[in-house]
């Protein structure tokens, strides 16, 4: 019995949990122990322990692809297939997933059960479903599996988003959150089409399947043999599909100019905005580009405008997060700041890099959400900040914790995120350096490290140090085992996850330690780091400058401090004052998050408005005229030419006989009888 | 006066089509040639032959296929339209079937 | 020996007087006497043909031919019938509810 067999059973565990809580929710609610919290962890917890059992087979080299179920299988290589593929990056992702997923729903229990909310078997429900998608679409072996699952994940998150429907936020965010994402996945679609259309097959990898090839490698033949594909030049259409499946990705990881749900998402329980922004929905787009970065890596263009908007992201994110009052608030500002870090070291060259910050941030900000809940529910469900403070001495585990997230993700030495951040940007500096582009994108980053550390210090000191400014504030509700537990799990995570990929130290000292490059250089054939690394110098013409580890990373470390430290001249004092107002019309700007929505908003309704009257006028006038008229002039006509049946039989034989005539005629002249 | 009379008007003018029809099938016999004819030898009994052919049986002075599977189903289509002119032609009057056919053709 | 054309001529002129009956009358029992034209016009040929080719099957053919006649006439009677029972009459210019 080996790992593999029970590979597809990491996915289907939270979603048998979800169809039990569904059916015996709705008959015999009763039954149904902790609302349905029980079975989900079982089953998320079930998943965590499959997805650490199949890390030993894959670090002994041995990988996975099987199709599961295949419902179209054409010609040699068509088919369209539900299929797994266990290899080092999807492991990896599995473990993530199930952990963040399993904590979330232990701590929902402390979130939701402890206090007393209604709906809870529909929660639990929700919430393995959203467990199975983002697994299914984390082993998924295939473009088009992938685009299922995401469409599901999507699904999921707008089901949670709105748990709290009855209200009118929550239900609008959700709306907002599956239509801004729906306009991204559109494109993914299209994308997805012409991969199919272009190279007959979607599979990521070629597996173990005699004759299988996979998209990434067929573009690299075409690229190099020159072929045409789907009749453009090779380079042309890999740089087009790519930046139409990137359009799903926009939408999903929360990337500027789609990144405008994510802060409304918020609306949804806390403990779904930490599944959402760690391990699932958000995770979900980045995970697609690492997953198919063999096709990227074969268009430069495509990686430059990855690195590009992963940059300005990050800086942009950062900068709306510096004026916010609400705890999650910053922290979804955070996210998608994080996420563009994420884009940034994939778009530079960084694959390694780019999987190593999806992971470490996965664990801290899974635990700042934690965190915040936490907070929250301390505070009486309060999201303020400004109503907060002196959190420090009444809730000390949730402090330490949530230090230790603040600091892994402002990038402070040696926690998780400064291993990550500074090995992004590392990346994307020694790339940067033979290519002005990627030198802009570093700047942005660079700038955004300033602003992370100041805002994680301004959220750090506001909510937990000075002296407490409400009465809630000063008394707080206790919380229990269940929320404690995912945050001393996650804190350590935070703390220590760093050590997987310490690569500066091995620079300078020339020991050994960058184990997720070994672990991701594993893989199949065409579909590890090995082969990206000489991809994006063969074919991208990335070229990295030589350059010494420790300044670039002192230099990342300094910006942090700087911002971290203006938080704390600023904020830790025992009673803050918003500081906002010195910023002047540029606070305006902040807050109103750079009329981001405005602007969308304007768009919908002075262009696409317009434009879908338009269309409507020309489908009621034109197309539908001609129809129109298609069928009044055939009923015009029918009721002339019926005149000719006179019923009168005669008439009838009159014809039959002149048509005889006619025919002997034509027939004779023509056949030469006469 | 009861004889018949040949009755002229414009009735007739849908008679051209025949006439036409006439006109064009009688060209086209008249420009064709007809092989020799063969015909049958002298002193062979027709009649008699025709009798053999629709029974399937041999005697006949001139050899031909049989047609007794034809003449079966001629036969039942004989029956079916005897039948069916007998449906067509007799009428319900309250019910019961009255005489096929009657004196006068006087509705009632 | 009559050349096989005069036969064949005397068949078409047959049938065409039958096509002609059809096309300017209007009694219905006047129709069945020129179908009754038509079909022997296509008895003679049957017959000419037999002749010529010194084949039988033409001659058994018009015998089918004359059996089909009978049909025909049989059931011809009964429509007639019930279109005088219809209408009143047996002019076939009467009878048009069917068109349309």
């Amino acid at each position: 019995m080996s790992a593999f067999d029970f590979a597809p059973a990491i996915p289907l565990l939270p979603f048998a949990s979800f169809v039990a809580i569904l059916i015996i929710g709705h008959s015999a609610p009763r039954i149904l122990p902790k609302g349905g919290a029980i079975p989900g962890s079982l089953a998320t917890g079930g998943a965590l322990l499959l997805s650490l059992w199949l890390l030993l087979p894959v670090s002994a080299g041995q990988y996975h692809n099987e199709v599961f179920y295949s419902w179209v299988a054409a010609e040699e290589t068509f088919s369209l297939h539900l299929g797994v593929l266990i290899d080092p990056l999807s492991a990896l992702m599995a473990v993530i997933v199930s952990l963040v997923s399993f904590m979330v729903f232990v701590f929902s229990m402390g979130y939701m059960n402890d206090e007393g909310e209604t709906g809870l078997p529909r929660y639990y429900a929700e919430l393995s479903l959203f467990s199975f998608s983002m697994l299914a679409f984390v082993i998924a072996d295939n473009l088009l599996m992938a685009f299922m699952f995401f469409e599901l994940v999507g699904l999921c998150s707008y089901l949670l988003i709105g748990f709290w429907f009855r209200e009118d936020a929550p239900s609008s965010a959700a709306k907002k959150a599956f239509l801004v994402t729906r306009f991204g996945d559109y494109f993914f679609l299209v994308g997805t089409v012409g991969i199919f259309a272009a190279f007959g097959t979607g599979r990521f990898v070629a597996g173990e399947t005699e004759g299988m090839r996979s998209f990434p490698v067929l573009a690299e033949e075409a690229l190099n043999q020159g072929h045409q594909i789907l009749g453009l030049a090779p380079e042309t259409a890999i740089t087009l599909l790519g930046l139409a499946v990137l359009g799903g990705v926009v939408g999903k990881s929360a990337q500027f100019p789609l990144h405008t749900w994510l802060p409304d998402a918020m609306e949804g329980p806390t403990p779904v905005s930490a599944l959402i922004h760690a391990a699932t929905m958000v995770a979900a787009g980045v995970y697609l580009v690492a997953r198919m970065y063999g096709f990227y890596a074969l268009s430069p263009t495509a990686l430059g405008i990855i690195a590009l908007i992963g940059g300005f992201t990050a800086l942009v994110a950062a900068t709306m997060g510096v004026v916010k009052r609400e705890i999650k608030q910053v922290l979804a500002y955070s996210t998608i700041s994080q996420y563009g870090y994420i884009m940034l070291g994939l778009g530079a060259g960084g694959y390694v890099a780019g999987v190593f910050h999806l992971t470490t941030h996965a664990f801290f900000k899974a635990l700042l959400f934690l965190g915040a809940g936490s907070v929250i529910v301390a505070m009486h469900h309060n999201e303020n900040m400004w109503d907060m403070g002196g959190l420090r001495d009444k809730m000390p585990v949730t402090y330490y914790t949530f230090l230790a997230g603040s600091l892994a993700l402002a990038g402070i030495f040696p926690f998780a995120g400064f291993w990550s951040k500074d090995e992004v940007l590392y990346e994307t500096l020694i790339h940067g350096l033979n290519d002005p582009l990627l030198l802009i994108a570093y700047a942005f980053g660079l700038v955004a490290v300033f602003f992370t550390g100041f805002y994680t210090f301004r959220m750090v000191f506001l909510t937990f140090h000075g002296e407490p400014r409400t009465d809630t504030a000063a008394d707080p509700h206790p919380v229990r085992w269940n929320i404690k537990l995912p945050l001393v799990v996650l804190g350590t995570l935070a703390t220590v996850a760093g050590v997987i990929n310490l690569a500066p130290v091995e620079k300078l000292t020339g020991i050994h330690l960058t184990f997720l490059h070994d672990w991701l250089d594993g893989g199949f054939e065409g579909a590890n780091a090995h082969h990206y690394l000489e991809l994006l110098e063969g074919v991208a013409g990335y070229h990295a400058a030589s350059l010494g580890a420790l300044g670039p990373a002192v230099l990342s470390l300094a910006v942090a401090l700087v911002g971290a430290g203006l938080a704390w001249r600023l904020y830790n004092v025992p009673d803050p004052t918003e500081h906002t107002a010195k910023l002047g019309s540029i606070q305006t700007l902040l807050v109103h998050n750079y009329y981001q929505d405005e602007y969308q908003v304007w768009l919908a309704e002075g262009v696409t408005l317009p434009l879908a009257r338009l269309a409507d006028k020309f489908d009621q006038g034109v197309v539908d005229g001609v129809v129109n008229a298609t069928s009044s002039i055939s009923l015009l006509s029918g009721s002339r030419i019926k005149r000719l049946q006179t019923g009168v039989v005669t008439n009838y034989a009159a014809l039959l006989t002149l048509g005889l005539v006619a025919l002997i005629l034509i027939v004779g002249i023509y056949g030469g009888w006469f | 006066m009861s004889r018949p009379r040949l009755k002229l008007g414009p009735h007739l003018a849908k008679g051209v089509g025949a006439i036409a029809l006439f006109v064009v099938l009688a060209y086209l016999v008249l420009r064709t040639t007809f092989p020799e004819v063969v015909g049958f030898p002298d002193g062979v009994n027709i009649t008699a032959s025709i009798g053999y052919a629709l029974f399937n049986l041999p005697g006949g002075d001139v050899a031909s296929e049989g047609f007794l599977a034809p003449f079966e189903i001629i036969d039942i289509v004989l029956v079916a339209a005897l039948v069916g002119a007998v449906m067509l032609a007799r009428r319900r009057v309250g019910g019961q079937v009255a005489a096929a056919l009657r004196t006068g053709g006087e509705e009632e | 020996m009559i050349p096989t054309s005069y036969y064949v001529l005397l068949s078409v002129a047959v049938f065409c007087i039958g096509v002609f009956g059809i096309l300017t009358r209007r009694n219905a029992l006047i129709f069945l006497m020129s179908v009754e034209l038509m079909l022997n016009a296509a008895n003679i040929n049957l017959v000419a043909f037999s002749r010529l080719f010194g084949n039988l099957t033409g001659q058994v053919f018009s015998l089918f031919v004359m059996a089909l006649a009978a049909a025909e006439v049989a059931i011809g009677i009964g429509i007639i019938l019930v279109l005088y029972r219809n209408f009143n009459d047996v002019d076939v210019t009467k009878p048009v509810t069917m068109r349309w």
